[in-house]
């Protein structure tokens, strides 16, 4: 008979759940801060400066800002709107951000700790939530398509034009780049044979080639979608802050909206971690960390520090690419995840697969060197020839003029009509 | 580890007992056809029917084998309850929306289920394919089709006496045979479940470290020819679909040129550009 004392691997898990949450949430909090200090730097200007020690003059170069932001937005109103639906739009926010924190139970935070020799506690211990969870990546899928129904249904339940808009865009947006978003990942799973994060990051630990350079194709489709999906600017349509006031969260305010604020930090948090842990190496860092499993206290800190340091290098990049690129048009949007990504993520795939299943007889016959060699040589060739063929086949300039016909028997038919009398008839 | 919480064939009469309850508890719940939201009648039947419905959520719980420890049991009643639940609520509501959402909550539960038996590939996928993507579908479609509500005969259930004990009567069967196979009385003349047991490997750990790979070699193994046929099914179903957008576009595009001769009069394929 179990005792009602929890085991040491509970409470193992327990410690790395209190662990992630502490730290998201402030890294969230902080986030903001930063984003706010780089927006400030793109545009040239100072940014938030002056919040330091609360009750004190010390200003601390405004790293006080998020507990001000945090504090304001807890005690504003949580008003709720006459005209909305009262149980979902109350459940909506709880259901992304639930979702949203729950994924990062099968993301690793690190590698693994030293031996602890704790009886009942399996050693190493991993920085892993859900070390025994065996489909990591797709149990990442299924959350982030559970947070899609937060924002489903806050746009249906605020009943307002503006948030209704914001959630069927964003709905339609998240469908067509999960596609693409697959894709990408399904070259790294093949190349690493496992669904678990953690062992994709170890075997590019052991081999040294991260997924980017084995992988430049999927890489690239897996960045867009991963944009796409954390819907940061160049695919913010959901919340188009100049057609939508705030899309599917303008209804809402003070905690309830903090709650929809903080999720998609997460988002963008979620997605900086998958794209280091399956392409840029994770925790590896030649010649510093190390890729065995057997580590010092020293080893285990600093493979920590440098997946840290990349993770905060692709949120920079996040940021500034929302201050220097313009938004998609929604048509554009959905071009460039049908026409354009998913067939570069399918070539990626192919490509992967084939150097995969031929990799044992270009060992054979060519030698290691060589073998590796024509290894990353295939993709990289599908990824130029890709790359080129995208460009050459989608057209550079776009034409805003609206186009009645759609079909090339249209044309045949002679029922083209685009002078601008038709369009207005058309649209009476 | 035996899966399900599944009775002996002792608990016969209390999962036909249960199952009753459960029958006459939807028959009560399913909407009827006048809107009576209001009456005193009608609240007085829903609270008969969730009340049945308890007594009938019990009954099989109890009925049901226990798994091992505490928690365990805790955590799958918790999860299996949700799932029911939902599930029935789903077909009880009035609104498509909070009906989608219902069947949401109880795929929820089926992964919730499946992931505590150990069937973690399956738990997963239930939600990346249903809720995920079907469901987000329906919401969408529902959503934009339907932004003032049903007419009132869209909103009823057209034979609610025959769906429940059709319901009941499958559910007491499914419950009582499965039971049987599990609980080792065995017809013999079922010879091949029987070898099937006895060949499959006992009792494998739930958090079994290569569970995904197992799976792979049993499906791209033993069941290669389902899955590639499949496969052949679904790729037949994508270029139906495509064939029939195309017709319609086809259709359209002959319907304005002998129709309007002028300029048309509406985008005639109103698929969204890039859809396709």
């Amino acid at each position: 008979m179990t005792t009602l004392l929890p085991s040491p691997t509970t409470l193992a898990a327990l410690a790395k759940i209190g662990l992630l949450v502490g730290g998201l949430m402030t890294a969230a909090a902080y986030l903001v801060l930063l984003e706010r200090w780089i927006a400030a730097w793109v545009q040239d200007r100072r940014g938030p400066n002056r919040v330091g020690i609360p009750l004190t003059k010390i200003r601390l170069f405004g790293l006080g800002q998020p507990l001000a932001d945090g504090l304001k937005i807890i005690l504003k109103e949580d008003f709720t709107p006459q005209h909305v639906d009262k149980v979902l739009y109350t459940a909506a926010p709880l259901v992304i951000l639930a979702a949203s924190l729950a994924i990062f139970a099968a993301i690793p935070f690190g590698s693994v700790l030293p031996p602890l020799n704790i009886p009942g506690l399996p050693d190493p211990v991993p920085f892993l939530v859900a070390p025994g969870l065996d489909v990591g990546v797709l149990w990442v899928f299924a959350l982030s398509s559970i947070a899609v129904y937060g924002v489903l249904l806050g746009g249906w339940a605020s009943n307002s034009k503006y948030s209704f808009l914001g959630g069927l865009r964003s709905s339609a947006q998240l469908l067509a780049y999960e596609i693409p978003l697959g894709l990408g990942l399904l070259g790294v799973v093949l190349a690493a044979g496992s669904l678990k994060l953690d062992a994709i990051m170890n075997a590019q630990a052991e081999s040294g080639i991260w997924y980017v350079f084995a992988q430049p194709l999927g890489f690239l489709v897996f960045m867009v979608a991963s944009f796409a999906e954390a819907a940061r600017l160049p695919f913010d349509l959901p919340e188009a802050e100049q057609e939508l006031v705030g899309g599917y969260h303008t209804e809402y305010s003070g905690i309830r909206l903090l709650l929809f604020l903080v999720a998609e930090f997460l988002h963008m948090i979620t997605a900086a971690f998958l794209i280091v842990i399956l392409f840029l190496g994770g925790w590896h860092l030649w010649g510093v960390t190390g890729s065995g499993q057997e580590v010092t206290w020293l080893g285990a800190a600093l493979r920590c520090g440098v997946l840290s340091a990349k993770i905060l290098a692709v949120i920079v990049f996040f940021m500034l690419v929302r201050w220097s690129w313009p938004r998609f048009r929604f048509d554009q949007l959905m071009n460039l995840a049908w026409k354009v990504m998913l067939p570069l993520g399918i070539a990626n795939l192919v490509v992967v697969a084939t150097v995969e299943e031929f990799r044992p007889q270009l060992l054979a016959s060519l030698g290691a060197g060589w073998a590796q060699g024509a290894a990353l040589a295939a993709p990289w060739a599908v990824f130029f020839i890709g790359w080129i063929g995208a460009g050459l086949l989608t057209p550079s300039g776009t034409d805003n003029r609206p186009i009645l016909t759609r079909s090339p028997l249209d044309a045949e038919h002679g029922l083209l009509t685009n002078t601008s009398r038709d369009w207005e008839k058309a649209v009476r | 580890m035996n899966p399900v919480g599944l009775p002996p064939v002792s608990s016969g009469l209390l999962v036909a007992g249960a199952v009753t309850a459960a029958a006459v508890s939807l028959w009560l719940l399913l909407p009827r056809g006048s809107d009576r939201h209001q009456s005193r009648s009608f609240y007085l039947t829903q609270r008969c029917g969730m009340l049945l419905g308890v007594v009938a959520l019990a009954g099989l719980a109890t009925a049901g084998r226990r798994l091992g420890s505490l928690g365990e049991d805790a955590v799958f009643l918790t999860v299996s309850i949700v799932a029911v639940v939902s599930g029935a609520a789903t077909i009880v509501s009035r609104s498509p929306v909070y009906s989608a959402i219902w069947f949401a909550l109880s795929l929820a539960g089926v992964a919730g289920v499946l992931l505590v038996l150990g069937a973690q590939f399956l738990g997963v996928a239930t939600i990346v394919v249903y809720a995920g993507a079907i469901l987000v579908m329906f919401l969408f479609v529902l959503m934009l089709a339907q932004p003032s509500g049903l007419a009132p005969y869209d909103r009823v259930s057209s034979e609610p006496l025959l769906s429940a004990v059709a319901g009941a009567v499958l559910l007491g069967l499914l419950t009582l045979s499965i039971g049987r196979l599990s609980s080792g009385t065995l017809p013999s003349r079922a010879g091949a479940v029987e070898t099937l047991a006895t060949t499959a490997p006992a009792a494998l750990d739930p958090l079994e470290d290569n569970h995904v790979a197992r799976l792979g070699a049993e499906l791209f193994g033993r069941h290669l020819v389902a899955v590639e046929a499949a496969g052949v099914l679904l790729l037949v179903a994508l270029i139906g679909s495509i064939a029939i957008v195309s017709r319609g576009e086809l259709d359209a595009v002959a319907d304005r040129h002998s129709t309007a001769s002028h300029a048309p009069t509406s985008h005639a394929p109103t698929r969204p550009e890039g859809i396709a």
